[in-house]
């Protein structure tokens, strides 16, 4: 049994934890890329970034906001989508292939086409805002109007991700109940409602964690799109911790904030598990 | 037949130690340069001065491209850790001060004697006083303007008549902008910088002060909140609010952005850097080629002399290199400064002017893009480098950008206030210089 686990345990050592130990090394030190001394410091990385207003008062709330926003509107969208394709039709399969052709796009590439489309001069939707006789708007100059196309382009990229994993669920849905309920002549809602949405929260539940933690460390969107600008509005905590790691070279103190991101995105993750799965409880 | 299998062994022995004989001569002899380069016009032009170099002298150079975006990380992590994964590094001015301890000195590199000495001074010197970089062009904003709107003798010469004259032809609607320039994190250069520079102001007092000894002295105290600076953000906000000569979405532009307007010839003016003058001139990329030539930056309210910035880029030799290789890549990085003629092809090729400044007094003569770059920068009194050179200046830039982007984005009212209160970042930065 350890041999056959050995080859998997030594790779995640290697490239997860031995990393982890690192950082969590350097985090301690006077570790500047430059001139890397790494002596002794103590605490006084973590004091700055948890003293720092820009961290729990800026860059912890963007991402938080960021994250519940993206999730909530991936979910519901590839609720609606899964629901759809869930249904027979002529094309079905094809539908299917286009609806996932986001999960092959790299995030850098979707950030850099969704940064010239909301481009105020050469972009696509400026362009439609002046045909139907409205005014053309300067989306990234401003910090909401900024944060939405962040959560747009995370929405787009995660979407079919949602959709997929919940078609899968929906497909597996023993069919008894629905049969029983198209008998006692239920609407389309009152089935998705009492039926369907039910049976589907173990999945939903699953999904939505999992997606929740991965939103948590977003960084090619907000990058690309904003560079967490203008004027850190749109700073989210991945972007933090790499400009103090990489653009101010201060690697101890970089890698002290994404300790205590880290730390924040476990608290939560459970939090929201505990409370999603009593949801999943209460409602069997 | 036994005769003439033996033949073919001999043969083939004898063709195997000539073969391995020559493999182990030529072992013997070559030189392979690794060479740790961002791909850009300028750097390929220079590595190509260096390859005719190489040819000849029977060194095999090995190119390694990085991203801009990860180049100065990579090749830190690389220099403090010893290794010797390249023999000569792509050196910028932005990071001169953090690499200053682990590179060999460049005084003894053939040609150096005929470089502009305060642009590697500035930047470039280790703790011994050495420089630590071998120049590969000079890299510096400049005032572009349209030909074909505009003639030299009615270019503006002041921020009101960059703005009076963009007015004048957004309303002859011969332009839908007067004036682009990146304004984000990391382009502050063409906007916020330019602007500083002209109007007798700068990130930190004294202003156009380099030397980190007087700064200290100083107290590193931020202009940001000094009369010259809020009249800088206050002609932006105007720009883009008031007269209206700037789109309203300046305030997040890259310098790609706008470069974008101006070679889409939406924009009567920019400021952009000179190299970028090949990329304006060619009909594949821009509509505006063949119709734009540079000017002086137009001044603010509170300076009269024109003001220009001159930066290098150059090459680096890591001191973990072995002394063989070291000293070919001395050899070939003096053969690049002292090749007239693959300079006048660098400046040519890319509107990069060249490091070697004997090569200009032939460019002035022959080129009237050199002659402009001559007049507009080298011969103007007052050239300030364009960065602050102490290892907390990514913090300071920061600082200072959102500082007054903060402040542009809100009312005209709320601008002195804000950059009050963006001082004591910028302050706290640069007070953790050593």
């Amino acid at each position: 049994m350890l041999a056959l686990i050995a080859p998997a345990a030594v790779t995640m050592a290697l490239f997860q934890v031995v990393p982890i130990i690192l950082g969590a090394n350097a985090s301690f030190r006077d570790w500047t890329l430059y001139d890397p001394k790494k002596t002794w410091v103590g605490l006084k990385h973590y004091i700055e970034v948890i003293t720092d207003p820009a961290f729990f008062g800026l860059a912890i709330p963007n991402t938080l906001l960021f994250l519940v926003l993206s999730v909530s509107l991936s979910l519901t969208f590839g609720l609606g989508l899964a629901l759809l394709l869930n249904r027979s039709f002529v094309g079905q399969s094809v539908v299917r292939t286009i609806v996932l052709l986001p999960l092959m796009v790299a995030p850098v590439i979707a950030s850099i086409m969704m940064r010239w489309m909301f481009n105020d001069q050469f972009g696509i939707v400026n362009v439609v805002l002046e045909g139907v006789g409205l005014p053309p708007v300067a989306w990234l100059a401003y910090r909401w109007t900024t944060m939405m196309v962040i959560v747009l382009a995370d929405v787009w990229l995660w979407t079919p991700w949602f959709a997929v994993l919940l078609l899968a669920g929906l497909q597996s849905l023993p069919k008894e109940p629905f049969e029983a309920a198209a008998i006692d002549a239920a609407g389309p809602w009152r089935v998705f409602r009492s039926l369907t949405l039910p049976m589907l929260r173990p999945v939903i539940v699953v999904c939505v964690v999992i997606r929740s933690i991965d939103a948590f460390r977003v960084f090619d969107q907000v990058w690309v799109i904003s560079g967490g600008g203008p004027a850190r509005t749109t700073e989210m905590f991945s972007i933090y911790a790499y400009v103090e790691a990489f653009q101010r070279m201060n690697f101890g103190k970089g890698s002290a904030a994404a300790l205590v991101g880290g730390a924040v995105i476990v608290v939560f993750g459970l939090v929201l598990y505990r409370l999603l799965n009593r949801a999943v409880e209460v409602s069997k | 037949m036994k005769g003439w299998t033996a033949h073919l062994r001999a043969f083939v022995a004898a063709g195997a130690m000539g073969v391995s004989a020559l493999m182990a001569s030529s072992a013997a002899s070559a030189v392979e340069i690794k060479i740790g380069y961002m791909k850009h016009p300028i750097q390929e032009a220079s590595i190509a001065i260096m390859e005719k170099w190489a040819a000849k002298n029977g060194v095999t150079i090995i190119k390694i491209p990085m991203a801009y975006e990860i180049f100065m990380e990579k090749v830190t992590a690389t220099l403090t850790s010893g290794g010797d994964q390249y023999d000569i590094i792509w050196h910028n001015d932005d990071w001169g001060q953090l690499w200053k301890n682990w590179l060999t000195p460049t005084n003894d590199v053939p040609g150096m004697d005929t470089v502009l000495k305060q642009t590697v001074d500035v930047a470039f010197l280790n703790t011994d006083g050495k420089p630590t970089v071998v120049p590969m062009a000079h890299t510096f904003g400049v005032f572009y303007y349209r030909t074909d709107l505009i003639d030299e003798a009615h270019l503006p010469k002041t921020w009101d008549e960059l703005s009076t004259i963009s007015q004048k032809l957004q309303q002859e609607e011969k332009v839908k902008w007067g004036f682009v320039g990146s304004m984000a994190m990391n382009h502050s250069w063409f906007s916020w910088f330019w602007a500083n520079w002209t109007n007798n102001c700068d990130v930190l007092a004294p202003a156009y002060e380099r030397d980190n000894k007087v700064l200290a002295a100083n107290g590193w105290k931020p202009m940001i909140a000094d009369k010259c600076s809020q009249q800088v953000v206050e002609y932006w906000w105007d720009a883009i609010n008031k007269t209206k000569i700037s789109p309203p979405a300046m305030i997040s532009y890259t310098r790609n952005d706008a470069n974008a307007i101006f070679q889409a010839g939406d924009a009567a003016f920019t400021v952009a850097d000179l190299t970028l003058y090949g990329q304006f001139n060619d009909p594949k990329k821009s509509k505006v080629a063949g119709k734009i030539n540079i000017g002086f930056l137009p001044l603010g309210p509170s300076r009269t002399e024109p003001v220009a910035w001159n930066d290098i880029w150059g090459w680096a030799i890591p001191k973990g290199v072995p002394a063989e290789r070291k000293e070919a890549a001395k050899k070939m990085l003096g053969a690049m400064l002292l090749d007239k003629e693959g300079q006048i092809d660098l400046w040519k090729a890319t509107g990069g002017p060249p490091p070697n400044t004997e090569v200009w007094k032939t460019l002035a003569e022959t080129d009237p893009l050199f002659r402009r770059a001559d007049e507009v920068v080298f011969k103007v009194m007052k050239v300030i480098a364009g960065g602050y050179y102490t290892p907390e200046w990514p913090a300071i830039h920061k600082a200072y950008n959102d500082g007054v982007v903060g402040a542009l984005n809100g009312s005209r009212e709320d601008i002195p206030k804000k950059l009050e209160a963006a001082a004591p970042a910028i302050h706290a930065a640069a007070a953790r210089t050593n």
